[in-house]
């Protein structure tokens, strides 16, 4: 079972969630979980879940491309500028002239060139690792290259790798945190997941989110329910946002000092503080998704 | 003119709340309307924190197929070729389309043998724009089910930069990350704003960005937001700030804050007293002077 977790804002929690469904799934329920870090412009979920112990998978993913044209083919016919629809080729007097910052490196250029004067070239997109932590779940985070695009493709080969770890060890959970927002890595992320649990924050902001990002889950058919995080900071608000997201809400989950201090003593919540307010608040969201979805 | 970009890699640190803050901090010292440009085409809040409802002033479309299913003789060349597998072949139905996968690079079209495909239009988002009192607005919104974001922030921007003469201070607040559309808007920048948190993972991924940031030799002030935060990685944080040697100012964790923010308003106008508003304040104080834009 694939489980995403996602907000179409940035810091409602997601993380949090994510880490901690982690350590539920595993400590509670004695459940195997690989966790995929989807945040791949700005991944946390390792140092979430305590740091590495271990690395066990480190590689480079070159999951992108770029055209390169060979001038001594190329005869300026100018079909590639015209078919680009990025407006990443121009015609200089001496030829065709690429922005590689506009090239979505999709390759069609290549395509219409008659003469076949454009290749295509691997591009580093970024690095796939794989790491144990020490309450035992394996991470797989990925790693965009700083400035680049094509982050929805670095996800799908995250949430290939992860699968392939999980069905060697016979793991039933994957956990993938998601980047903030809707877009091209959050529609990766989402895709072809069995579950969306979109953490929200009691203000219009985050269930303004929290509404467009359940249009695309709507789009993509995934099923969602909600975590309602710190809930008191606006309580008067928190009937609307439930009404509003027309979800199932797992639970309310309140703001609490030890989840800050939990972060900063690099271990997950769960484990840091079992008794605190939010961990046991948590503990009721993830025992309602057992019951509802999980046997 | 001067351009400050109000970035920090994680998401929910304050990026909105202060870009929207300073810009009228700003405006209200130098008496110039300021021009804002919200690039969180997945999320778009200035515009709730300002309390308008912006129009909308380009739509912003991308290729999308047009499949003649007269002419289609199933051969499956597109899906084949189509590098986002947005098209597929399901037996005894024909050709399948998933937008949602498409990026718009219309290869189909050209690969086609038959010429069963044609240019279409979808719309991914709107650039919108909005009078603010003291501020202008324009702002990038994807529509939800369209993952191609970075031609929505793109476009905002192109537009931005076309009325963006007309003002001496643009204030630009961008979605969390470190990809392409971060670089872009960088690119555009004379000041860097880096907003981050004092918690552990704040400072991660401010380390990121600022593996971005700091080869683009470029002036950048980090602002720690909900500084005070209990049970933060203050010191860690500061450590990090000054081995770098990193200008930093420092927005106090403010139940008041919150307290705007949850009403849609920007604490400088709505509690202008709070201690985070008086940090605000001190930090516009300090741009403009660096600007040479206080009033005369």
């Amino acid at each position: 079972m694939e489980i995403v977790v996602a907000s179409g804002k940035g810091g409602t929690g997601k993380t949090f969630v994510a880490s901690n469904l982690c350590v539920y799934l595993k400590r509670n329920l004695s459940e195997e979980v690989v966790a995929v870090d989807a945040d791949v412009e700005a991944p946390d979920l390792l140092m979430a879940l305590g740091g590495s112990t271990r690395e066990v998978v480190r590689e480079e993913f070159y999951g992108s491309y770029i055209p390169a044209i060979d001038m001594s083919i190329c005869f300026n016919c100018g079909r590639c500028a015209e078919a680009c629809e990025f407006d990443a080729i121009h015609m200089a007097p001496e030829g065709p002239v690429i922005d590689y910052s506009k090239c979505e490196g999709l390759g069609t250029c290549a395509v219409v060139c008659s003469v076949k004067a454009i290749t295509l070239i691997e591009d580093k997109t970024g690095d796939i690792y794989a790491s144990e932590t020490p309450f035992g779940i394996t991470v797989v985070t990925g790693d965009l290259e700083l400035g680049k695009g094509n982050s929805g493709r670095l996800v799908y080969e995250l949430k290939e790798r992860a699968y392939r770890i999980a069905s060697e060890k016979r793991v039933e959970f994957r956990v993938v945190d998601a980047a903030p927002g809707i877009g091209c890595p959050v529609v990766s992320s989402i895709a072809g997941s069995d579950l969306l649990i979109t953490v929200v924050e009691p203000t219009p902001q985050s269930l303004k989110g929290s509404l467009r990002l359940l249009e695309v889950a709507e789009t993509l058919g995934i099923k969602t329910v909600a975590i309602i995080n710190k809930y008191n900071l606006n309580p008067g608000f928190t009937a609307e946002v439930e009404k509003k997201l027309g979800v199932e809400v797992l639970g309310y989950v309140p703001y609490d000092d030890a989840v800050v201090k939990a972060y900063t003593s690099a271990v997950p919540l769960l484990e840091y503080s079992p008794a605190s307010k939010a961990s046991e608040a948590l503990v009721k969201c993830f025992d309602r998704f057992r019951e509802g979805w999980f046997r | 003119m001067t351009v400050l970009t109000v970035t920090g890699g994680k998401g929910g640190t304050g990026k909105t709340v202060v870009a929207v803050n300073l810009a009228l901090a700003l405006s209200s010292l130098t008496g110039e309307r300021v021009l804002l440009v919200d690039l969180d085409a997945d999320n778009p809040c200035t515009y709730t924190l300002l309390n308008v409802e912006p129009k909308t002033v380009e739509e912003v479309k991308s290729f999308k197929p047009v499949i003649d299913k007269d002419a289609c003789v199933r051969c499956g060349t597109c899906v084949k070729h189509c590098p986002t597998h947005a098209l597929f072949l399901i037996p005894n139905a024909g050709l399948s389309f998933i937008e949602t996968l498409c990026e718009g690079c219309a290869m189909c079209m050209y690969v086609c043998p038959k010429e069963a495909i044609s240019r279409g239009h979808r719309l991914t988002g709107w650039v919108k724009e909005a009078d603010a009192g003291d501020l202008h607005l324009v702002l990038g919104e994807l529509r939800p089910g369209d993952r191609k974001y970075h031609d929505v922030m793109e476009a905002a921007l192109n537009y931005a930069k076309r009325i963006w003469g007309n003002y001496r201070i643009v204030v630009i607040d961008t979605p969390p990350g470190t990809g392409k559309g971060i670089l872009m808007a960088l690119n555009s920048s004379d000041i860097i704003v880096a907003v981050t948190e004092p918690t552990s993972l704040g400072l991660l991924d401010l380390k990121r960005l600022n593996r971005l940031v700091t080869p683009l030799g470029k002036p950048e002030i980090v602002v720690v937001n909900k500084y005070g935060l209990p049970g933060g990685a203050h010191n860690k944080l500061e450590r990090y700030l000054q081995e770098c040697g990193l200008r930093w100012a420092k927005v106090r964790y403010d139940k008041r804050l919150m307290s705007a923010y949850i009403r849609g308003k920007p604490v400088i106008r709505y509690d202008p007293d709070a201690p985070s508003a008086l940090d605000i304040q001190a930090l516009a104080e300090m741009l403009a002077k660096e600007m040479s834009l206080n009033r005369s």
